[in-house]
């Protein structure tokens, strides 16, 4: 869509945040999530989502007491997988959160985008177990309908009844939250959008819990991220829809801003299936960081990427310490609360980050005892702090290393960033 | 030290070669799954999940590691528990 690549030079326009959409384990809405974020809350407890006989170590991160109907009107809640109704109910959260109406955005060229890992594959279990149970034939044809990834994305334009968008969905796994979110400032700053509706979103399946169980990465009872003895990841699901917009547009209507998106950086270095390569880990932080405009000791908080393996931590940590030195700033794990939400994690990463922006705090890293000494930095352990923060960049990095990462600045009315 | 029956072997031999996509002869006790067979981590994860299917045993994870030639697999899938 765009020219701009990240480093080079970026668009005219300045883009903000300006409405969140949350359903997550800890919280639906952007209220609830920041007092769990604050209070260091956990959202780890027993699967009941999928059957998990035979396996020793059953928790995970699910959503509870969402109700789709209490959000989606337009469009029959049956005919939308789990992941796709997450997307869609956080659309229209983050469109009401951001005070915007979907007939102000009928006339207006838009992109939405949401990334994901897993799309619709929740839904796909149930059609194997169907398979294997009682054979093809007795597949659910209605299911069948939803498995398509490509209706995360066009679902929500469907429900809000929004013609002239783009609307892609972005399969970069668990950094495609900030690829969407990345996409979403390109067409805004370029002005090839008039708002973007980006983040990401997953469901949890036992097709995922199972392949990270055999890999050897699921923890046994909590996700312990940069701890010594940290055991793995826990499984989660939900789904961070963000409203990006011009500052013009923003300032024009009055909104409320959480914060200024000020760039972020994409790479791909393609070296291993699952494991992450530091070297190239650091190089997209910098792209991050020169697409941004900002220095590395600008920084004032890292959300990591964390998943709570030996193999993340260290690798994340060790290139953070190589880029940003003496200056390393506090990083925490989101994922200590929240688990993996695969797709979604890295957009709901940018929401904490706007959050903690606007009001003022650091989240926990909780579930930690002792730092592993080869993780050199501050994760902010067990209780939210207070802090003001100007910058803080948001890491997501995947499987056969496609790594994102977003910068996020505080944007104050006097028009005086960073 | 428990010894693995020799149909055992075979069929153990039998499921490594299937994994790492080699003939039969391609592959001695000792030949190294990584250094001399391109095997990585996950392929090695593949072995250890088709011989705990196959045997109705439980390998435990960290066994992983010692796991790097037909000798090494024989010794853990005859040391490992019965499910």
């Amino acid at each position: 869509m765009s020219s701009v690549r990240p480093g080079g030079v970026t668009g005219n326009r300045r883009v903000v945040l300006t409405g969140f959409g949350v359903i997550s384990s800890i919280g639906i809405g952007a209220e609830e999530f920041t007092e769990s974020l604050r209070a260091g809350r956990s959202g780890a407890s027993p699967i009941s989502l999928f059957d998990v006989e035979g396996f020793a170590h059953v928790n995970g991160c699910e959503v509870k007491g969402f109700d789709p109907e209490q959000w989606i009107s337009r469009t029959p809640v049956r005919e939308l997988g789990r992941a796709s109704r997450f997307a869609v109910a956080a659309a229209v959260m983050a469109l009401r959160d951001a005070g915007l109406d979907p007939a102000d955005l009928a006339g207006r060229r838009g992109l939405i985008s949401v990334g994901t890992t897993d799309g619709e594959s929740y839904e796909l279990d149930r059609l194997v177990a169907a398979e294997l149970a009682d054979g093809p034939e007795r597949m659910d044809p209605q299911i069948v309908r939803r498995v398509s990834a490509a209706r995360l994305s066009t679902a929500i334009a469907h429900e809000l009844d929004l013609t002239d968008v783009e609307a892609p969905t972005i399969a970069t796994a668990c950094s495609a939250g900030n690829y969407a979110i990345g996409y979403g400032f390109d067409a805004v700053s370029s002005g090839e959008a008039e708002y973007a509706l980006c983040g990401g979103a997953d469901a949890m399946c036992r097709k995922t819990f199972t392949g990270f169980y055999r890999l050897g990465t699921i923890a046994p009872e909590v996700c312990q991220p940069f701890d010594v003895d940290r055991k793995g990841i826990l499984t989660g699901e939900g789904a961070g829809l963000l409203v990006l917009e011009s500052l013009e547009s923003a300032l024009a209507r009055g909104a409320r801003i959480y914060a200024e998106v000020l760039g972020y950086g994409l790479n791909c270095d393609a070296f291993h299936q699952v494991a992450p390569k530091g070297d190239s880990v650091a190089q997209c932080m910098s792209l991050a960081l020169a697409n941004a405009g900002v220095k590395p000791a600008e920084v004032d908080l890292i959300s990591a990427h964390g998943t709570g393996t030996k193999a993340n931590d260290i690798t994340e940590a060790a290139a953070i310490r190589s880029v940003f030195g003496a200056d390393t700033p506090r990083t925490i794990s989101l994922k200590s609360m929240l688990g993996h939400t695969m797709g979604a994690a890295s957009a709901l990463g940018a929401i904490a980050c706007g959050l903690a922006i606007t009001h003022r705090f650091i989240p926990p890293t909780i579930n930690h005892r002792r730092t592993d000494p080869e993780c050199e930095i501050d994760c902010v352990p067990n209780q939210a702090v207070d802090a003001d923060l100007r910058v803080v960049q948001n890491n997501g990095l995947a499987f056969g290393g496609n790594n994102a990462i977003v910068i996020l600045g505080r944007y104050d009315r006097d028009g005086d960033i960073g | 030290m428990p010894i693995l029956a020799e149909d055992r072997r075979s069929a153990v031999k039998e499921i490594v070669c299937d994994i790492l996509e080699l003939e039969e002869d391609e592959v001695t006790d000792t030949s190294l799954f990584i250094d001399d067979h391109g095997a990585d981590s996950l392929r090695a994860i593949e072995i250890l999940a088709s011989l705990e299917k196959e045997f109705g045993i439980t390998i435990d994870q960290s066994e992983l590691a010692q796991m790097v030639n037909l000798e090494a697999v024989y010794k853990v899938v005859a040391e490992a528990p019965a499910r």
